[in-house]
């Protein structure tokens, strides 16, 4: 088939895309080490500054609302540049795989906290003095009723922000970050067919970014549904119907 | 009138100020084991601040609280090591219910069980299920908060309030945010609660119901007790002025309970 769309003239490619499979394996395996790796830390990171900006201590709040002003107003480019080419000056030598994480992290974390912090206002007061009142700890307070409401609010931008993450880790490619645009680059210089090496990189993140937040507007609707996200909350709704049925 | 039996509250010159401006002044209140106490008053007279007192989600300024023999509050400090524990012993029905909103009915009931007090999961369960039926929304117990009338998250709020067995449970205008049908719904659950012998302290609005479920009412105003005594003192034969002054509001409110 494809060979005799190749001899007809039909077969739109140039480029003998079978010789780079693996490249471009190796390049998409990259993106998402990144892009997960990056992701992940944001999130702990704009968890813990978001905590810290809704603190009652000024002296708490003051440096996560600096961190937050100061990355949300500087590009992302020159973060990965800094990170990886600024901080030698300094004598730390970050690999580039770190570097370009880091970058990722810090820079989401600032967006993240954000939206974090604006979840965590957003859950009523009167929530987390019902659950004082029941006698529940801060942890407690925190972990069962506060951040359960507040991952709800939250999410719909988290995820937005997790696919922008996902896209951006294309920026690494300036520091040669062997992600997927940077195995673009090589290939496009290798093979001197541009257009066609581009389009079918956009294909790939395509292909890896719909369905990602395809399934995160998924989880989305059974969060927001309320529908149980652990085995345990499964098993407990289970046993609560069996009983409640014979009662 | 209770006997030698050890108050479930004992209140003594409770003083509670917010920015400077007396809330509660020098209030004294005692409820016995299986008593009844209404708390009447105008809008702004304390009420609420009151109740928040006596489970420390607001920090008095002066006085004294004893929960069931332990005195947790005294000398302008609180004097009880385990606050979460006092809390678990004294149950809490908010007027807007507060159910938390990402769990189901049964869930509610169950959370402070398991996560407060370390009850293994099936018996927190069975106790949860238990308490449903008690009032009255076994058929509910896997609904959201905003899937049910205010009657019925008010009900699932008080077997979440009882899920610890509280010695005592306060009310804060439990009917307030509810039509008369769930008001008819929610007032019968308490109705049977006090025929089980549970105590409560009940700020209410509905002065009828005061009237016939209540051991003692009391009239709060300003932030100062100005009259308590047995429902008939209070109610049909108040001394003060400004009780006379505050029933003559109500008059005009129908008993709604007894047409249920
Ligand atoms: N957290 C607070 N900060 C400042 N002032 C408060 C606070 N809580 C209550 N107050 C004030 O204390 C007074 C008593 O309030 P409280 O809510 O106890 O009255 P209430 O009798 O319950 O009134 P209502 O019938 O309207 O519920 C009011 O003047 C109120 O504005
Ligand atoms: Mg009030």
């Amino acid at each position: 088939m494809i060979s005799w769309l190749q001899s007809h003239g039909y077969w739109p490619f140039h480029v003998a895309w079978s010789e780079w499979t693996s490249t471009l394996l190796d390049g998409l395996l990259k993106t998402i080490e990144y892009a997960a790796l990056g992701f992940v830390a944001a999130a702990l990171l704009g968890l813990v500054l978001a905590l810290m900006r809704t603190s009652r201590i000024a002296l708490v709040r003051l440096p996560a609302t600096v961190y937050t002003e100061l990355f949300k107003n500087i590009p992302l480019l020159v973060i990965i540049s800094v990170t990886y080419y600024g901080i030698v000056q300094f004598g730390i030598k970050l690999g580039v795989f770190e570097a370009g994480a880091l970058s990722l992290a810090i820079f989401y974390a600032a967006y993240l906290s954000e939206i974090f912090r604006s979840a965590l206002v957003g859950v009523h007061g009167a929530q987390r003095e019902a659950a004082q009142a029941l006698g529940l700890n801060r942890w407690s307070t925190f972990a069962h009723v506060v951040f359960p409401q507040a991952l709800r609010l939250a999410l719909p931008g988290t995820n937005t922000m997790l696919v922008d993450l996902l896209k951006s880790t294309s920026l690494l490619t300036v520091i040669a970050a062997g992600e997927l645009m940077a195995v673009g680059n090589s290939v496009a210089s290798q093979t001197f067919e541009q257009m066609e090496v581009f389009l079918v990189i956009g294909a790939i993140y395509f292909a890896l970014c719909y369905p990602l937040s395809q399934g995160l507007l998924w989880l989305e609707r059974r969060v927001r549904a309320g529908s149980p996200l652990s085995p345990a909350r499964s098993r407990r709704l289970r046993a609560a119907r069996e009983l409640l049925e014979t009662a | 009138m209770t006997g030698g039996q050890t108050p479930v509250v004992t209140i003594e010159g409770l003083v509670k100020s917010f920015d400077g401006r007396t809330v509660i002044d020098n209030v004294d209140l005692t409820v016995a084991p299986g008593r009844i106490v209404s708390v009447i008053g105008q809008s702004g007279g304390g009420k609420s601040t009151l109740l928040r007192c006596v489970n420390l989600l607001e920090k008095p300024d002066r006085g004294r609280i004893v929960i069931a023999g332990e005195e947790v509050f005294a000398g302008g400090r609180v004097v009880c090591d385990d606050l979460a524990r006092l809390r678990q012993s004294v149950g809490m029905v908010f007027q807007r219910f507060h159910l938390f909103p990402h769990l189901t009915a049964v869930e509610n009931v169950m959370v402070a069980q398991r996560k407060a007090a370390g009850v293994p999961e099936k018996q927190a369960l069975e106790t949860a299920v238990r308490l449903l039926k008690r009032v009255h929304l076994a058929h509910r117990g896997l609904a959201f908060p905003d899937q049910m009338s205010g009657g019925e998250q008010q009900r699932v709020a008080i077997a979440r309030a009882l899920a610890l067995q509280p010695k005592v449970l306060l009310f804060d205008e439990p009917t307030s945010a509810l039509d008369p049908e769930s008001t008819r719904e929610v007032l019968r659950v308490m109705r049977e609660l006090a025929d089980d012998g549970m105590t409560m302290v009940i700020v209410t609005h509905e002065v009828p119901f005061a009237r016939r479920i209540s051991d003692r009412v009391v009239f709060l105003d300003g932030g100062r007790i100005i009259e308590q005594g047995t429902p008939a003192e209070v109610l049909d034969h108040p001394t003060h002025a400004r009780t006379r002054e505050f029933l003559t509001s109500f008059d005009e409110i129908t008993d709604q309970e007894t047409h249920s």
